[in-house]
């Protein structure tokens, strides 16, 4: 069932030429940027904000009004939900994630400056740069570096050593899912350690601080303030902002797990990384990562990691340029004999299910398939 | 001595070792400390800016109401700023930021005249060969833009009370802090024997002219010459050639009892402070950068100064600056060491950089400048 039909080795000096060849698509790109990007980023923003305002407003219509008028509690609420959840999608993805990776620093806008932009998560930003943006990004898919693999919760690949504990993931995935945002926020915690005893109280207590306060913030935001605007008429509010945050747990949690869990994603060992070149990097970027196919809709709703690939790549290129980009890396991965990774979003997440429900179980990898680690002749 | 402080690639920059205090922040009325917690800014801002173009919960932000050609090749400018920027002495400059092409571009403007009564302020920018903010505002800037206004630094500013004789020299658009002066002793019917000496290349090139000679004929103890050195001098208040010591004597009798304050180009200022230094009772001056010249030799070494830990250091040119601060013995975070986490990002306030990996050069201030990727072209200021 591998979509991945031969992979070609490549030698270390084509290793290089293919490295050059994508460092050479990222200069002219770089060259491109400007207006076109600042006024799309400008535009989600204006979207992100018309969304919200439109969201919340018809959770109030549908909780107040539907207080009078019966049938409205229901559309009005839906819809109010919906829009919620797409504003929050929206900011977290394409402005979000785009933004704390640098991608508009260029514009000088202290709005859309990498360093202090927060996002309406309860995640720190300050701690998503560090885990997402250092190690996940540098060390994509180097078992025992990249704390995405997993995130130290589930089993996806046959190289993690299995327990009897990943016997229950499949739940533990579906809840990871529902709270995926609590499960970032805590990722850079390093719970694990702190219950191995390899943690002094302490340092967790330093660490949570900050994470505490965010989630403090976004918890008074959703559920207290914004219910308490609708008076007595308050749980229809609540619920919608529930729901609308675990609409975008649940689509965060899909998107990002099909960009680096589907059927043909590899990890590597750390040895791997020793001395690495920058073609073997790129390398180790594109078979870690997988791409969703669909269209523009499909772009927007990913924050453009339905171009995993290319935003590993490209990580400090607007994103919105990913998918012009993909035609010209797709002909230089053909040309190198290299898998460009991509599929339709039904299969890439049944991919995804599928390594998730395999590995509850104990497995190896397999023999005899192509090598897992990353190979050069 | 004079140098730049925001690495300014236009005109219109000064900057000198400052004696005037920095205007402090207002104090938040209670209700706004109450409901900070609750707001972001951002979105603050984004509606209540659908209401009206200047209105933020604290950001400083000023409005173009008015635009009138000043020169030839100049533009004077009527700002109204929001409740958040506190104002600015006469002879003082702000940092205007606008947005070109999706870029944000700051450069620093002195006000040419005093704060009006309603709150507006002038500036009069003159167009810069390559100059990207002062082409800007001369060809594009309209009414109803909205700039990023900086607080207001500076000390070309004169003491509470103006005694004794004064001498204001000027070169080219280094006259507008000088008339923000002039308008203010006006306005309080000149107090003290004051000339302005106004230099230009050419007579088109003058600002402020037909006011400059009203207030000569209105008030006898203010003079003014305009001084061309590309053109012949026609009217007696005209004169020719470069600032030197026989002209000054010339037009300056009685120059030794004079308090001066000179602003202009780096050689103009240079120049001035070389003749008068010693001479004068008081001397002050403020000099703008020339736009720095474009490098494209990438060998020895620049001053790095470090705006947080005070230190200054000596990096050579074409290095990753990154490395080259670590081989000092520094260690600023970083990450992947090949410009694609950001975690060594750090602000730069001044200074010309290079994008290592594409090779384009960096002009611009910036708050996140990937230290591994780049390496200095000029003196850099980073907050570090």
């Amino acid at each position: 069932m591998s979509k991945i039909s031969a992979t070609r080795r490549l030698s270390p000096q084509e290793l290089d030429a293919f490295g050059a060849e994508l460092d050479a698509l990222h200069t002219r790109t770089m060259a491109q940027v400007g207006k076109v990007d600042a006024d799309y980023i400008r535009r989600v923003v204006r979207w992100v904000r018309y969304c919200a305002v439109l969201g919340r407003g018809l959770l109030f219509v549908g909780a107040i009004g539907g207080a009078f008028v019966p049938w409205l509690l229901w559309p009005a609420c839906i819809a109010g939900v919906l829009f919620l959840a797409l504003a929050k999608i929206l900011e977290n993805m394409e402005v979000g994630h785009n933004v704390m990776h640098g991608q508009y620093d260029w514009m000088h806008d202290p709005e859309l400056d990498s360093k202090k932009y927060e996002w309406d998560i309860v995640a720190t930003g300050d701690n998503w740069r560090h885990s997402h943006n250092f190690r996940h990004h540098t060390y994509t898919n180097v078992r025992g570096m990249d704390d995405d693999i997993g995130y130290g919760l589930l089993r996806i690949f046959p190289e993690q050593r299995w327990r009897p504990f990943y016997l229950l993931q499949p739940v533990i995935a579906v809840v990871f899912a529902l709270y995926f945002q609590w499960g970032v926020a805590i990722q850079e915690l390093k719970l694990g350690r702190f219950f191995a005893g390899k943690m002094p109280k302490g340092k967790l207590a330093r660490d949570f601080a900050p994470v505490g306060r965010k989630m403090g913030r976004q918890l008074l935001k959703d559920y207290l303030i914004f219910p308490l605007l609708a008076g007595p008429f308050f749980l229809p509010v609540l619920l919608g902002n529930l729901v609308a945050n675990g609409i975008r747990n649940v689509w965060t949690y899909v998107v990002i797990f099909c960009g680096h869990f589907t059927a043909d994603v590899e990890t590597f060992p750390k040895d791997s990384i020793r001395n690495e070149s920058r073609g073997h990097w790129y390398m180790r970027q594109l078979r870690g990562s997988s791409n969703i196919g669909g269209g523009k809709v499909m772009n927007l709703l990913t924050g453009n990691l339905s171009h995993q690939i290319e935003h590993h790549f490209f990580p400090d290129v607007p994103a919105h340029r990913y998918a012009a980009l993909s035609v010209e890396v797709r002909e230089i991965c053909k040309r190198y004999g290299q898998p460009y990774n991509t599929g339709s979003l039904p299969r890439q997440f049944a991919e995804v299910s599928w390594r998730i429900l395999r590995h509850a179980f104990p497995s190896r990898p397999r023999r005899g398939a192509p090598a897992r680690e990353l190979q050069t002749a | 001595m004079y140098k730049c402080i925001h690495g300014c690639a236009d005109g219109c920059t000064f900057a000198i070792m400052s004696t005037v205090k920095p205007i402090k922040p207002a104090r938040r009325s209670r209700l706004r400390r109450l409901a900070s917690p609750f707001v972001a800014p951002p979105v603050f801002d984004f509606w209540a800016q659908r209401l009206h173009p200047t209105w933020s919960w604290e950001r400083p932000l000023a409005r173009v109401v008015a635009r009138a050609p000043a020169a030839d090749n100049a533009v004077t400018l009527t700002l109204k700023p929001n409740r958040h920027w506190r104002g600015a002495a006469p002879g003082q400059h702000v940092n205007l930021t606008a947005d070109i092409d999706g870029v944000r571009i700051t450069r620093s403007y002195s006000l040419d005249a005093p704060v009006a009564a309603d709150g507006r302020i002038t500036v009069t920018v003159k167009g810069v060969e390559d100059g990207r903010m002062s082409r800007h505002l001369l060809a594009a800037a309209r009414r109803g833009d909205v700039f990023d206004i900086g607080p207001a630094f500076g000390d070309l500013v004169l003491p509470k009370t103006v005694d004794g004789a004064w001498l204001f020299l000027a070169a080219g658009s280094g006259v507008t802090p000088l008339m923000a002066l002039v308008r203010q002793l006006a306005g309080q019917g000149m107090p003290a024997p004051v000339t302005l000496i106004y230099w230009a290349r050419t007579r088109a090139e003058l600002c402020f002219v037909d006011e400059l000679r009203m207030l000569a004929a209105q008030h006898p103890s203010f003079d003014v010459r305009f001084v061309l050195t590309r053109e012949a001098a026609i009217t007696a208040d005209e004169a020719g050639g470069r600032i030197d010591r026989a002209l000054l004597d010339t037009l300056v009798p009685d120059l030794d009892l004079r308090q001066t304050y000179a602003c202009g180009p780096g050689g103009f200022v240079a120049t001035a402070t070389g003749l008068l230094e010693g001479r004068v009772p008081l001397l002050r001056s403020e000099a703008f950068t020339p736009p720095p010249r474009p490098q494209t030799d990438d060998s020895g070494m620049v001053e790095v100064r470090l705006a947080r830990s005070g230190r200054a250091l000596q990096l050579a040119r074409g290095v990753p600056l990154l490395e080259a601060l670590e081989a000092e013995g520094l260690k600023p975070k970083s990450g992947c060491r090949m410009g694609i986490c950001n975690t060594c990002a750090c602000g730069k306030s001044a200074g010309a950089t290079r994008d290592l990996r594409t090779g384009t050069a960096q002009p611009e201030a910036t708050s996140a400048l990937k230290l591994c990727i780049s390496s200095a072209v000029s003196d850099l200021v980073l907050d570090l």
